[in-house]
Order: C-alpha cells, then structure tokens, then sequence
C-alpha cells in the first residue's frame, strides 16, 4: 500500500511532570487513559486511520516502555511492507557530540536525515500526549488547497481560557497573521493543538538555520512558527471540532476519563469507522460477581469486579473486592481494591493495592487524590 | 518442544449442535463473550511450544479462517511457524464420506511435509488446558505407540452425549472405543486427542482408507488395540465437550464462576485470541449487572443476571437478560426478557417482549434474526 507523501513525527518526550508519581517511570505519552489505551495510541491509530505509514516516535526522557510499546507498530496495522513506526531517541553522531533533543523543532532537526529517507513533500508533527480522533488527511487537503507553507491545527477555546494556550490570529480567509503565546489579552479563542503539516523543503532549510542559532530555542511555537510569518510564508489554521483534550495535571486526567461515562460522549470510543488501537491483552473478559452493583461505569477486560463501581473508569485488570465501594473515581491498570475499602474521587495509579476496609480520597476534595503507594488495609 | 506438530481436527459427524452450527464450525463458535472455542486448542499449542499447526475445516470455512488468519495472535512465531488452514474439497457437509481420514488422505502432502517425528491430534470442539509437551515427554517414556487422552466424569448420562469413550484396563491400556449413548453416569470420555508417531499415524490413516470408506481416525485405533500398545492418559482441569446445543449452553455459564473459571484459566497458560480492537464497555445509569461475563465494546442499560455478554452488544432500557449467552453484536430491546437463551450473532430483539425457555431446553435465537 505505497500511498503516501506524508511522513508523521510524533514528539514524545515530555515527562508532563504535573501528573507527579504516574510520571516517573514513564513519559506522559504512555500513561494510561480510557480503560485500556495509553495516550500515544490516539496519535498513532490517528495516523493509522488516516493512510499514513511511516511514523517516527521521538523519544528521550523515561522512555524504555514507551520505546518498547511503540515499536511494535502491528498494534496500529503500520507494519506493511513500506509502513513502521521508528522510535527515535537522541544518538550519537559522527560528527558531533550527542545532544539531547533541546527543543521541539531540535528533534525534528536531529533527525533529518531519518526523514530524508523517505523523501516526503509533506512532513507531520504532532504531540503524543494529546486525546483525540482526527483525520489528517483531510487536514492535509487543506493545507494543498490553500497553497500553503504550513497548516496549523485550532480548536476554538473559551477565550477567558485562551491566555493557557498559543493562540493564532487569522484573517478571514484563515491565514494566520500572529501568533501569540500564552497572550494575556488574547485577540482570538483559535489554540494552536500543536499540530503541524509543513512542506518538507521548507521546513528543512529552516531547521538547519535555526540549528546554528545560538539565540533560539528550537521550538516550534517560539521559533519556528514566527519565522515562518517574518518570512512572509502563507500559513493556514486549520479549524477542527470535536473533543481535544491535554492531560496536564491529574485533575485533567481524571476528568478527560469521566468524560466517557457521559451518554454520546464526543470522544465516542465505540466510531467502529475510527478505532483506537492499543496493545492486545490476553486478560478474560470482566467478571462480575454475584453481589456487584454498577451504575455509570466504563470498565475494560481482565477487571474482576464484587463490590460497589460508581460513576468510575476501570482499567484492564483492575479488581474491586466484595463491600468495596469505588465511587468518582479511576482504576488504573492492574489496581486492586480489596474487601470493604472505599476509593472516593481518587485516581489509583498502576498496580496498587487498597488494603481491606481502607478509605481513600473525600466526596468534597477540591482536588483528586493521587494513590500511588500501596494503602494498607485492616489486618 | 519441537519434537512434534499439531493437527487440530473437526468434529465428526457424531456431534451435531442444532441451530449454531448451521452458520460455522464448532471451532468458530464464541465462547465466553471474546473467544472461539478453537482458540483453546491452538493456545494449547503455542503455549506447549509447538509451531506448526495445521487446522483442518471441512464445511463453512468463512468464519474460522477470519478468526485464524496467519495466527500470529495466538504468538506463533512468524517466521519459523505456521499455522495451516487445511479445507478439504471433498463431500460437502455431514456427509458419511466426510470423514476426518478423507481430509487427511487430501492433504498427505501437507503431512508429511512436516519435518516432526511426532503428531499430536487435538479435537476443535472441546475446551480444555494441557501441556503436550508433558504429555510428549510422558508418551515416549511409556514406550506406547499411542496415547489418548480421556477425562473421567459422572454426568455422562445427562452430558457427553454422541462423544467417544474409552474402555480401559486395570493398567489403563485401551480395551475399546465406545461411543457414550448416556445409559450409565461414569465414563472416560475420549478427548479426540492422540500422540504418536508421525509414520504411525499416516499408516493408520493409510490403513483406514483401505478398510471402510467410513472410517475415522478413532476407529481405526479401535480397531488396532490388538497389534498395537494404545493406552489412556486421564486429564484434570476443566473440561467440556460442545457436542450438542445443550452443552454448549452449560459450557458457558459453567464458567461465569470465577471459582470455576480459575480450574480452566491460568496467568501462566494464556488463551490468545483475535482482537477486535472494541473499546471498553460503557455502563449507564440503569445498569444492574450481576454474576456475568461481561466483553469489551457492550452498551449497557438494562439488567443482566447470570449470563455471558459478548463484545459489542447493546442491552437497552428496561431489559433483561437472565441465565442467557447473548453473542456478539446482538441487540436486547427496550423492555425486552429475555431468559435461558443463546441468541446469534448479530440479532435484533425488539418486538417479541418476552423469550423465556425451559433451562433444560434452552431456546435458540437465530443469526442476524430480527424478532
């Protein structure tokens, strides 16, 4: 299936910090979200659904799951013949020392010549820590019939919310005229998603300018992009609509996983025409016990549930103990809450255990707990 | 292990599940709500190590080989491995012809092809978990030219109907091969499952086909207990034969419990199959689910109690759904009881409000039926 002109670059190296203990190990790309997906599954199945075959994954910190889980790309069909997904973590060169990725647009420049090997018209860069369903080949349409240089994503954001994002202002015909970062007084609610198509020749010279400035900071936003417009180059924002969400901090993570309790939720997860792909469990299907009781609940295989699930997101694995009550809450994968505890607006991380009859988290936190240490129970 | 490799048969003419097997194979049936009964047996295989397997389809091939394909979900290794779908051309359906021999005789090249001393035969239709490669090792240490294996039960009367028995000595040498017609409780139901030596087995086979058009492979070993060493192997673990409607039905709520369903799953013996990539499964408010098993990409509104959901199926408002296996992608209407049923793949249950059957004689929802 030797199709494409357009080559993706997902970038993967952020910790996203602000997510505390589910961050130290992994990179935020990899946490795990809905039930049974990590995050750079969206990115990735994204561009799968959309006829892309060749991703590169930029990888630098904590990053030997996410090397790992990326590099089989069957999980995402992109292993044909002319189709993978490479993951792409700073390396040594010949002729220079090896440098960590020191920016966005630096780790698109460090490989350059990995894409050269493609030789695309059209390069692609997104971020891996970001949930949503989008087709980027009707993006890339756009950006050919407009005739453009780059095409940037934009999601309209509430604009007393536009001063957290890089918010493009566009003319009427939707070129981008300014580009602001994190603006004060913004003058337009159009966030940039951090979405990126450039024409590759472009983009190329302009990597390899700004790889020999010393006063830059090799990012896409602050460098690359207000090149661009002193240029003159024609860029274009793209308008998309629909659910679009940045987990930064737990409170985000939790609610982007409350979200798919909501009836016709706009993720809709279920879009047989745009599935997401993750890794291929081997776990049963749910077990539900005899005296479970479930009410709004989104609940994935391998999870063996006996007592009370509430208005909560369980992942693979995650096994809730009879009497045990989990209300408002997440189970990460593998989380096991045993007899009679009770888990309220919390996020169990990875694999711990609430010991019998332990109580965690409160119905009027302001924010959401994070338990990411085992919690021991009544002996 | 690699001393042997696999041919996973279909189930002979003696089994017949009504309704259900209209559409496939017993091997292709759901199990559980995200497996196919077959898938039992190939991740017997893979997990015992051996790589090459060669499944043989005798009639509605369709859905078994979507399910198989390469077979690269059930971990066989992609290069050195393989996995066979071998479909014999021969007499359409339950012919008396088709006989598991005449596919054999077919595909003798395949056979011998296979660069193994040893053959394990394993049945489609039954579920159960064994290491062969255990068995292998025991089979060559007795010195026996054939091994079968067999599970002793105490419901043979009410199930394993049609199935084989074996008839065994004091030191568990085969006597004869019987068939269990249900008139005493304990038996040794055969497994359909055979270790031998790969030359043996293409003799008997050769041997069968000269001897009765009819024959199968467990009759010819029947008919060799005098001239060969034949002895009986008994298994522990869960057990179940599919070899009518009944059973299977019993089948799959016999392992809503998870006590139960830890005698067949094991953490260190895992059950591959093919992923549909649904996404989890989405409880609303008026769920009330209780003792089932639930699969990935279910919508779920209404009640359910003591039954097996399927992946991607949708049971709306008001509904119930009580001591039934609903397959996967069927839809249970507003309002809709429904209670000791198997409705098909695909159904649509919105008119017919209330589908209640004897539990002794579970009723039987057709594919893609809309009621």
């Amino acid at each position: 299936m030797k199709q494409n002109s357009m080559l993706a670059m997902i970038l993967a190296g952020g910790r996203g910090s602000r997510l505390h203990e589910l961050t130290n190990k992994v990179a935020k790309p990899a946490v795990s979200y809905g039930g049974r997906y990590r995050i750079i599954d969206f990115p990735l199945s994204n561009c799968a659904n959309s006829g892309i075959d060749v991703v590169g994954v930029l990888t630098q910190y904590e990053s030997i799951l996410l090397n790992s889980y990326v590099a089989a790309g069957r999980r995402w069909g992109l292993d044909a013949k002319d189709s993978g997904v490479f993951v792409l973590p700073p390396r040594e060169k010949a002729d220079e020392n090896l440098n960590v990725y020191r920016g966005t647009a630096d780790a698109i420049s460090q490989n350059i010549d990995f894409i050269d090997g493609y030789s695309p018209d059209y390069l692609l860069v997104l971020s891996g820590d970001h949930i949503y369903k989008m087709n980027y080949a009707k993006m890339l349409a756009e950006h050919k019939a407009q005739n453009a240089e780059a095409t940037i994503a934009v999601i309209e954001v509430p604009i007393r919310e536009a001063s957290r994002f890089g918010i493009m202002n566009t003319n009427e015909t939707g070129q981008i005229v300014e580009f602001e970062e994190k603006p004060e007084h913004p003058k337009s609610n159009l966030a940039s998603m951090g979405i990126y198509i450039f024409n590759w020749k472009t983009l190329r010279k302009l990597l390899i300018a700004d790889m020999k400035n010393p006063d830059s900071n090799h990012d896409f936003g602050k460098d690359i992009i207000p090149q661009m417009l002193a240029n003159g180059d024609k860029l274009y924002a793209y308008k998309f609509k629909g659910y679009w969400k940045d987990v930064g901090t737990i409170d985000s993570l939790w609610e982007a996983n409350m979200d798919l309790l909501d009836k016709n939720n706009e993720l809709d997860l279920s879009d047989r025409t745009w599935k997401i792909y993750t890794e291929d469990v081997t776990s049963l299907p749910q077990y539900i016990g005899p005296d479970a009781k479930i009410r709004r609940a989104f609940i994935t295989q391998g999870c063996i549930i006996e007592g009370e699930v509430r208005n909560s997101v369980l992942f693979t694995g995650a096994k809730v103990g009879p009497g045990a009550k989990i209300i408002d809450s997440v189970l990460m994968p593998g989380a096991v809450v045993e007899e009679g505890a009770v888990v309220t607006r919390a996020l169990v991380a990875d694999n711990v255990k609430i010991g019998k009859e332990a109580v965690v988290g409160s119905a009027d936190s302001e924010h959401i707990e994070l338990v990411s240490k085992r919690v021991k129970g009544v002996e | 292990m690699a001393r042997a490799f696999g041919i996973i048969n279909f189930a002979g003419n003696h089994i017949q599940v009504e309704g259900m097997q209209k559409y496939r194979p017993v091997g292709a049936f759901s199990f559980l709500g995200r497996y196919r009964v077959i898938d039992f047996q190939i991740s017997n295989m893979s997990n015992s190590g051996i790589d090459h397997m060669q499944v043989y389809i005798r009639r509605k091939p369709q859905s078994l080989t979507a399910h198989l394909g390469t077979g690269r979900h059930y971990n066989i290794n992609s290069k050195r491995g393989r996995l066979r779908i071998l479909y014999a051309e021969m007499e359409k359906g339950f012919s008396i012809y088709s006989t598991d021999i005449a596919s054999y005789i077919e595909n003798m090249e395949s056979i011998e092809d296979e660069h193994y001393p040893y053959v394990i035969v394993a049945p489609s239709y039954m579920i159960y978990t064994q290491d062969y490669s255990k068995l292998l090792d025991d089979h060559i240490a007795s010195g026996a030219d054939i091994t079968l294996l067999y599970h002793s039960v105490d419901n043979a009367k009410e199930f394993f109907l049609n199935c084989y028995t074996l008839n065994l000595n004091k030191q568990k040498g085969l006597l004869s091969i019987d068939q269990n017609h249900g008139n005493a409780k304990n038996r040794n139901i055969f497994m359909d499952t055979f270790i031998m030596k790969k030359e043996l087995f293409i003799d008997l086979v050769n041997k069968a086909k000269k001897t009765s058009s009819m024959y199968t492979l467990a009759d010819i070993v029947n008919a060799s207990v005098d001239e060969l060493d034949i002895r009986g192997v008994s298994h522990r673990g869960y057990f179940a034969a599919i070899s009518d409607f009944k059973s299977y039905y019993h089948a799959n709520l016999s392992l809503i419990d998870f006590k139960a369903a830890q005698n067949l799953f094991d953490d260190e013996w895992p059950i591959y199959t093919r992923t549909n990539d649904s996404c989890p499964t989405q409880y609303f408010d008026d769920a009330d689910v209780k003792h089932s098993i639930v699969s990935n990409g279910c919508l779920i509104e209404g009640t359910i109690e003591n039954s097996i959901i399927g992946r991607g199926c949708t049971i709306k408002k008001g509904a119930v759904v009580k001591n039934s296996i609903i397959l996967p992608t069927a839809v249970i209407g507003e309002d809709v009881h429904i209670e000791n049923h198997v409705v098909d793949k695909h159904a649509n249950i919105i008119h017919a409000k209330d589908l209640t059957a004897d539990p002794d004689n579970p009723g039987y929802i057709r594919r893609g039926d809309t009621l």
